[in-house]
């Protein structure tokens, strides 16, 4: 086996392996980290045999002719949903097809897709509080009990957003946001503002719900990738239980 | 939640907007922002509608969250991004949030219900709420995977690699 040749396909696992992390910890499901993947490595002429959970990536780069092969593992960073860069990354699988892009201009590509801006702060927070005020509606709340899910959601997403940045585990994350959220909504049920009643308090910590979790966890259980399924769905329990604990221990201070 | 035919476009318009907050939040490319909120009020309304005529919210769930699925994967040909990028969103405004809500403050009741007392009432309750809210997530869980898992197999830009292939073989 010569260097030359060893140091290519070295360079190409690396470049899997970023594929394939990228992907999982940013909200894609495993059937589909597996196609891209494998999708990438055949367009460059290499095959890929994957091994993937929830946490970590297992990869065998094997040359087309089956000479020179290299293994690695991976961990998989926990981090939160950016369909932006999922998308992204799918749109470049085929461009490595259709444009024959070189790994050097995949690595660029990549590069590029992980420094795109997010949606500025302020934003994120308004439409978040909008989307809470939104499910007021939709359970039948009144444009009163709508402002109230709207700051409660607002400053519930804000102490969210602070949480993760101090580190904290994102569990705990969570059950910060809702207990926050659940207060400010309590205060108003609990002080009889106008006729505000449970909707808004049950509205307020809606936008926690672990939506990309659960429909992730079913599509991987029927796509046959059943232990991950179970890992997504057991991930999507806790989220839950997290939320119940801020809006108990909010509903037991306010005695509600 | 009452509804009548007047009520449902006026909805609609909030469906969309509580999916567009979780698709800001989920960070989607700025380019299906719109699509989103239309993908996600036309599953609503499709729901409510069929709410309207009688049918039992879990059906009514599922059938909306098929919708939202069958329009994300056209969606996601057109628009270039993977078919979750429109249904994840989309299909969160359906979720029971109410009905968690209550199955939870039941479960309370009943752990601090001493033994003796007549708790059949509150028992029936939260297994109402509780069920409904197991039965709706999966409802939108499994409405919207199908057209995604059907489709998976043979996408469009697949088949039109396919062909470009067969071209280039056959030149």
């Amino acid at each position: 086996m010569n260097g030359e040749q060893n140091k290519k396909i070295k360079e190409v696992e690396e470049m899997l392996l970023d594929v394939g992390t990228l992907l999982m910890s940013n909200g894609a499901s495993t059937g589909r980290v597996r196609t891209t993947v494998n999708r990438i490595a055949v367009a460059l002429g290499y095959e890929a045999e994957l091994l993937i959970t929830s946490r970590s990536l297992m990869l065998t780069v094997t040359e087309e002719n089956g000479s020179d092969y290299t293994s690695s593992v991976r961990r998989t960073p926990p981090h939160g949903v950016n369909f932006k860069l999922v998308s992204g990354i799918s749109r470049m699988s085929w461009r490595v097809i259709e444009d024959k892009l070189t790994v050097e201009q995949i690595n660029q590509d990549i590069l590029r897709l992980t420094s795109l801006a997010h949606f500025p702060r302020i934003v994120v927070l308004s439409l978040v509080a909008l989307a809470g005020a939104s499910f007021c509606r939709l359970f039948g709340g009144d444009a009163l009990e709508m402002s109230v899910t709207f700051v409660a959601t607002f400053f519930g997403l804000f102490i969210r957003q602070e949480a993760i940045r101090k580190r904290f585990n994102p569990y705990v994350a969570i059950a910060f946001a809702s207990f926050t959220a659940s207060m400010i909504a309590g205060l108003s049920v609990r002080l009889g503002i106008g006729a505000v009643r449970e909707t808004a308090l049950a509205t307020s910590v809606l936008f926690l719900i672990p939506g990309v979790p659960f429909i992730n966890s079913l599509t991987d259980l029927l796509d046959g990738n059943t232990l991950n399924g179970i890992v997504r769905g057991v991930n999507g329990f806790i989220i839950a239980f997290a939320i119940a604990l801020g809006l108990l221990f909010a509903m037991k201070i306010y005695g509600i | 939640m009452s509804i009548d035919l007047l009520t449902i476009p006026e909805k609609g318009i909030w469906f969309g907007f509580a999916a567009l907050g979780f698709a800001v939040l989920f960070n989607v490319p700025s380019r299906t922002l719109i699509i989103i909120w239309l993908i996600a009020a036309a599953g609503g309304m499709a729901k409510l509608v069929l709410m309207l005529y009688g049918i039992d919210i879990v059906m009514a769930t599922f059938a909306g969250a098929t919708l939202i699925g069958i329009l994300s994967v056209s969606a996601a040909h057109n628009k270039h991004a993977p078919p979750l990028v429109f249904s994840i969103p989309a299909v969160i405004p359906m979720v029971p949030g109410v009905f968690a809500y209550r199955m939870m403050l039941g479960l309370i009741k009943l752990s601090a219900a001493k033994i003796g007392d007549d708790s059949t009432q509150i028992l029936s309750e939260t297994a109402s709420n509780g069920l409904k809210t197991l039965f709706i997530l999966m409802a939108l869980a499994v409405g919207v995977a199908i057209p995604m898992l059907i489709t998976r197999k043979e996408s469009i830009k697949k088949i039109r690699h396919k062909s470009d292939n067969q071209q280039v073989s056959d030149n």
